[in-house]
């Protein structure tokens, strides 16, 4: 348990020291504060020099963590700011639920589950800090401390886009989860689409007072009506090939649909 | 620091600017709209004749990024009015801005055409009151003209 | 039904009678570009002609509509009304509990006669956060919905290039625009139509 406490204090600085030099020298996360929940807390014109604050409190605290002798009032300082960390998470969650956090990067996600077990986590690694003293580390701790900061990591969605996107994207190549369509298989939006690009929809468009109101197959065509005041405009549209030029049109006075 | 303006005249100060237009929907109304709320100005509704515009404010601006898809556009605030008009057919809406958006920067290059003319980049979103003057709701995404009426 | 299509068919191929404008190939003519021109509206004011919200009940022929403002709307559905849910559909698919966006002519007594009737469209922008079994896990502004590939009915445009029913193309972490059918009370989404910039 000794090892353990005095394993805390190096992976939570190492944590803050990372949060801290993005908010103290990430032009594009200040470029974004304007857009996070800190915003809400202080008005937008100080979320700059309120994340500068945050981000000199964070190294402040990671500078003490790391250099030696470990003290309880090092551990209480981390708990302190990790609390912190969960209240204003907590703030954000309820007032500003479409902001983002501001926390490690910029990234415009709200606030979301992972952000609380992130912090949460950080407060209880700062707990334990409290009881730390000088201990020998041996590889077992250390491999704790990797661990502890993978998780750590992993429950930062500011890096999702370097680990979990780029594995999704191999997952969505191997499964092929949307499936190609059947062969021969027109879907109607298809056709519609063809439809918008053609000069038969683009000269007849401002007569349309309705949406589809009726459409079918036949002979290799496929037939569109819609409502043109008290007439109907049809089009038909060629099932195979994607020339708009073949769609044809008629304004004609049959009824509106029965 | 956030760039706030770009250095280029806007392109829509002396004449009609086209681009592509969709729609969104705005008022706490039902579905995934629930949680949009009333926009940036406060008074976005669903059925009202209103429209997003990507350089409300510097905060919209650094959102929006219209800049980074190589348009310049006016500083143009709540209640502002454009028209719009739809290069299929020419029907067109007077609409009053009511919100920031749309996001230009995601679909930087995006081509919407219709017969052989053809627009780039999402310019303006209008809600669905003011789309379905000018287009069916279900064509999602039409090119545009926008001017001041 | 069918005489019906027969007429519109020879008016289109045949040039039957009762044809107002047509075109062996091609567009109309310019003396055939007239259209009722839509009231005067003051931007920023509420559409009369138009109605949103979600429905209350169905009686005979009317939707009862409550609007996301609390003001009810009766929209009477009439002969020639398009009526959308994922695509053209029929009354009967006009359920309680669905929302709606509505445009057509406001009587005097209050009624909307619907010209057009959009059954849970929804058209959302948004992140793709994953891809998973025929589903899209869509971030909207920081909410996820989950937007469901319907065979048969869904396509994706990328682009330029022509429209297709294949989703495949689609990847993990970009943007996209989402015109689809909403389920009624869920954050789910049956997809009609995903744009893609690239």
């Amino acid at each position: 348990m000794q090892g353990i406490a005095a394993l805390q204090p190096y992976v939570i600085s190492l944590f803050l020291l990372w949060a801290a030099l993005l908010k103290l020298l990430d032009r594009r996360m200040r470029a974004q504060a304007g857009q996070t929940a800190l915003a809400g807390l202080v008005g937008p014109a100080r979320a700059v020099p309120a994340l500068r604050l945050v981000g000199v409190l964070e190294l402040a605290v990671a500078a003490a963590l790391l250099l030696p002798p470990p003290s309880a009032a090092e551990g209480v300082a981390a708990a302190a700011l990790s609390a912190g960390f969960l209240g204003y998470l907590a703030y954000a969650h309820r007032v500003a639920p479409t902001s983002s956090c501001g926390c490690l990067g910029a990234h415009s996600r709200p606030v979301d589950r992972r952000g609380f077990v992130r912090a949460g986590l950080l407060l209880a690694m700062s707990l334990v800090a409290i009881g730390a003293e000088p201990y020998p580390m041996d590889p077992s701790l250390v491999a704790l401390g990797l661990a502890e900061a993978v998780v750590l990591l992993g429950l930062s969605a500011e890096l999702d886009r370097h680990w979990l996107t780029p594995l999704r994207r191999l997952r969505v190549r191997l499964r092929r989860p949307l499936a190609p369509p059947s062969p021969g298989e027109v879907p109607l939006e298809v056709t519609l689409r063809l439809l918008y690009l053609s000069p038969a929809y683009c000269s007849a468009s401002a007569l349309l007072t309705s949406d589809v109101q009726d459409t079918w197959d036949e002979d290799g065509l496929r037939f569109v009506a819609y409502g043109a005041g008290r007439r109907t405009a049809v089009f038909a549209a060629p099932l195979a090939g994607g020339d708009p030029s073949a769609v044809r049109v008629a304004l004609t006075e049959v009824p509106a649909l029965t | 620091m956030t760039r706030s303006q770009p250095t280029d005249p806007p392109i829509d100060l002396l004449a009609a600017v086209q681009g592509e237009v969709s729609w969104f929907c705005c008022g706490t109304a039902w579905g995934p709209c629930s949680s949009t709320g009333k926009g940036a100005c406060g008074t976005c509704n669903s059925g009202s004749l209103q429209h997003a515009w990507p350089n409300t404010s510097d905060a919209c601006w650094s959102i929006t990024r219209p800049d980074s898809c190589g348009v310049s556009l006016s500083r143009r605030t709540c209640g502002f009015q454009h028209r719009i008009t739809s290069l299929c057919g020419g029907g067109s809406v007077v609409t009053s801005i009511a919100d920031c958006g749309p996001q230009t920067d995601l679909f930087c290059g995006e081509r919407s055409c219709c017969g052989s003319t053809c627009a780039s980049n999402r310019l303006i979103d209008l809600t669905p009151a003011a789309y379905s003057r000018i287009a069916s709701l279900s064509t999602g995404l039409r090119p545009c003209e926008i001017s001041t009426p | 039904m069918t005489s019906r299509r027969q007429l519109l068919k020879s008016a289109l191929l045949g040039g039957g009678a009762g044809v107002v404008a047509a075109t062996a190939l091609g567009s109309l003519g310019p003396e055939a570009a007239f259209g009722a021109a839509a009231p005067d509206v003051a931007p920023g004011a509420p559409d009369p002609d138009f109605a949103e919200g979600r429905i209350r009940s169905v009686k005979e022929n009317t939707l009862l509509v409550l609007g996301s403002n609390m003001v009810f709307h009766r929209i009477r559905i009439v002969d020639g009304t398009s009526l959308w849910k994922l695509g053209p559909t029929t009354f009967d698919q006009a359920k309680p509990g669905d929302g709606l966006y509505a445009r057509g002519v406001r009587m005097p007594d209050g009624v909307l006669a619907a010209e057009a009737v959009w059954l849970n469209i929804v058209n959302i922008k948004g992140h793709v956060r994953n891809i998973t079994a025929e589903r899209i896990h869509l971030d909207h502004k920081g909410q996820q919905v989950l937007c469901h590939r319907v065979p048969g009915k869904s396509v994706a445009i990328y682009s330029d290039a022509p429209p297709s029913g294949d989703l495949s193309l689609l990847r993990v972490g970009q943007h996209v625009q989402v015109m689809g059918a909403w389920r009624p009370d869920t954050n789910e989404v049956d997809i009609a139509t995903v744009f893609s910039a690239h």
